[in-house]
């Protein structure tokens, strides 16, 4: 355990779901918040399986804006340079409807694409490699838990953490990552 | 089901058929860890016997290329009026050869199908190292490859900008859209495998894995974006995947000449893409798995499903082939009736024999459940099908040029060493990157496993037990 004057940061590791729901029922009913609890996992649950508030993303509004900055870059590239370096081709007019929709195309979507994974680590707030409260039994399928909670709730805590069978309660390891 | 409920019904009893099916197997997620892990850390003789192998083949292509660049494109088969010739065809055999990686990974993904989980790491990485031997080819076509920024839109001052209305210029965009996304989304995927990888290593690999997967610790908000963010890229990645081979197809169909001249051929090479793609990918997983000893994952239900779409994907491509064939046919105009002469019974004969059957055999033999099932039959069955699918681009690009419609004008071809060696280079290149990744990457994706095992459960229903999958995703 960490414990520094007012709070307690410790890790309990479960082996199993059901158990670990109910451990973080009773730690909110003491009156521990959701921000103070970190759940890891090796393997994704279903959103509020283990009794957690569902997380807003923006995500969804990172990715249009994406799209929309791609859509005018490809239209820039096919339907306003072609102007500036005009180039008259086989009869064709400078600026085509199918070209300049292919290309468009293929900029939205490359923009969509960039766009989703640079917004999935900005909301990660990846790469972040320094110390954290971890534990590598969790990539062995334990289920983990972090909690930092007042000092004068540790009893309760650790009474709640044995009760539903956490075989592991001790200090995070605060190793880099 | 609990021990009393198995009792009760002890004559009939058949949890063993199910001993075969990945995500009911009983496995500790340690265990499952190691087992793919474990692979990664053997590399006898035989394994570097290969990579040095691969390397030499990589070298002289290398160095053929180096001499086509010294030398000019004369040193190349290539001539007028074959324009185009073994680089543009294998440059479209390895656009069509990604494929099968988006549509494994993506469509399959999106389906819910749990049959997808052990193989969609392979698959995208075939995806992406695919790509990047198919992007060499528009650099080496170039000849004076130093000149390749000429395509790049930036102001200069000799007034040039890339001919954004011309096919070639959709499918440099088209194809580095197509790597970028497919790149991305084997990486975003590999992220959690990282991490664990990094958990259960030593010094460079940990290093490596470190860094790689960029401080992920599996926690519930972190599962939740991958989550969000594959579920985005599936969705994106599928008209890319549609479009890229689209594109590539419009190379040849908005130029006027004999068959490629045609509104069938984006879909029909879509197909052809689909079909190489998915018979590649089963071809590598018999491979990796004997290599990498990976029974374990890659399983009979594996190669039972894989098999299956390979039909599938065979018969589609046999309809779009003869939807293009007949039409042609019957209109009998002189040139394309020349053409079809050439290849039924002139010198591109060898060839079209050669591309029907390696095409339309696997399609019957796959109909059998003892071929889709056996890995080396399978492994004929799909390597016979990519013989198939290349002689079918060298036909597509080289028939229509050497019969084109002036017929003044009409040549034959036949490739250089040059070009036979950069080819195989690239083979070579593509199996290089593959085994090297085999090696240091998790091959198998764990966490997708793990996820298919909270999914999966036995039921009874009546006197029979049944697998069901939970709606957890």
């Amino acid at each position: 355990m960490i414990m520094t004057e007012k709070t307690i940061s410790l890790v309990a590791l479960f082996d199993e779901s059901t158990a670990t729901a109910k451990a973080i029922d009773e730690l909110h009913s003491l009156g521990i918040p959701d921000d103070k609890m970190v759940v890891m996992t090796d393997v994704p649950y279903p959103e509020r399986a283990l009794g957690r508030t569902r997380e807003w993303l923006t995500l969804p509004y990172i990715v249009m804006a994406g799209a929309v900055v791609g859509l005018l870059i490809g239209l820039f590239l096919s339907a306003i340079t072609p102007h500036l370096y005009r180039l008259d081709v086989g009869g064709h007019p400078p600026v085509g409807f199918p070209p300049a929709a292919v290309i468009t195309f293929v900029f939205t979507m490359m923009a969509i694409i960039v766009s989703t994974f640079l917004g999935v680590l900005w909301e990660l707030d990846f790469p972040s490699f320094g110390p954290a409260p971890y534990h590598k039994a969790v990539t062995d399928g334990k289920l983990g838990v972090f909690i930092e909670y007042p000092a004068e709730l540790d009893a309760k805590v650790n009474q709640v953490l044995e009760r539903n069978q956490a075989d592991y309660v001790g200090e995070p390891e605060m190793i880099s990552l | 089901m609990s021990e009393a409920e198995m009792l009760a019904y002890p004559e009939d009893s058949n949890a063993a058929e199910f001993e075969d099916r990945l995500l009911l197997a009983e496995r500790k997620s340690s265990e499952i860890n190691q087992a793919v892990l474990e692979p990664m850390f053997r590399s006898g003789w035989k394994f570097w016997l290969l990579v040095a192998f691969l390397g030499a083949l990589v070298l002289w292509g290398l160095y053929a290329w180096g001499y086509l660049i010294y030398w000019g494109m004369g040193t190349a088969g290539i001539n007028r009026p074959v324009y185009w010739g073994f680089f543009i065809a294998t440059f479209v055999f390895w656009v069509g050869i990604s494929h099968a990686g988006t549509m494994i990974s993506a469509v399959l993904r999106l389906l819910k199908a749990d049959w997808r989980r052990p193989i969609t790491r392979g698959a995208e990485a075939m995806t992406a190292f695919a790509l990047m031997m198919a992007g060499l080819f528009p650099f080496i076509h170039l000849g004076r490859v130093w000149k390749f920024y000429w395509m790049l839109p930036y102001p200069n001052n000799r007034l040039m900008w890339p001919n954004f209305q011309s096919p070639l210029m959709w499918d440099m965009v088209a194809i580095f859209t197509y790597l970028i996304g497919s790149t991305l989304y084997l990486y975003l995927a590999l992220i959690p495998d990282l991490a664990m990888a990094r958990d259960h290593t030593s010094k460079w690999r940990q290093k490596l894995y470190r860094i790689l997967s960029l401080g992920w610790r599996g926690t519930e908000a972190e599962w939740h974006k991958l989550h969000r963010a594959l579920s985005i890229f599936s969705i994106a990645i599928i008209p890319i995947f549609l479009s890229v081979h689209s594109i590539v197809s419009w190379d040849f169909a908005v130029t006027i000449q004999p068959r490629w001249h045609s509104t069938i051929f984006a879909p029909y090479f879509v197909v052809g893409a689909i079909y190489s793609g998915l018979a590649a990918l089963a071809t590598i997983l018999v491979i990796v798995r004997k290599g990498m000893r990976l029974q374990e994952f890659l399983r009979t239900e594996h190669f039972n499903a894989l098999g299956k779409l390979v039909m599938v994907a065979g018969m589609a491509w046999t309809y779009f082939w003869f939807a293009g064939f007949i039409v042609e046919w019957y209109g009998n105009e002189p040139v394309i009736r020349e053409l079809i002469r050439e290849e039924v019974s002139g010198k591109l004969a060898p060839l079209f024999y050669l591309q029907m059957t390696a095409n339309l055999v696997p399609i019957v033999l796959l109909v059998f459940k003892k071929v889709r099932t056996t890995p080396w039959m399978l492994l004929l069955a799909t390597l016979l099908v990519n013989v198939g699918m290349f002689t079918e681009r060298v036909l597509i690009v080289v028939g229509s040029l050497q019969r084109n419609f002036m017929p003044f004008n009409w040549g034959d071809y036949s490739p250089s060493w040059v070009e036979v060696s950069i080819v195989v280079m690239t083979f070579a290149g593509f199996a290089l990157l593959y085994t090297l990744f085999s090696r240091i990457f998790p091959y198998v994706p764990v966490w997708e496993i793990k996820e298919g095992r909270l999914r999966y459960t036995v039921r009874r229903i009546g006197r029979l037990l049944v697998p069901t999958a939970a709606e957890i995703e």
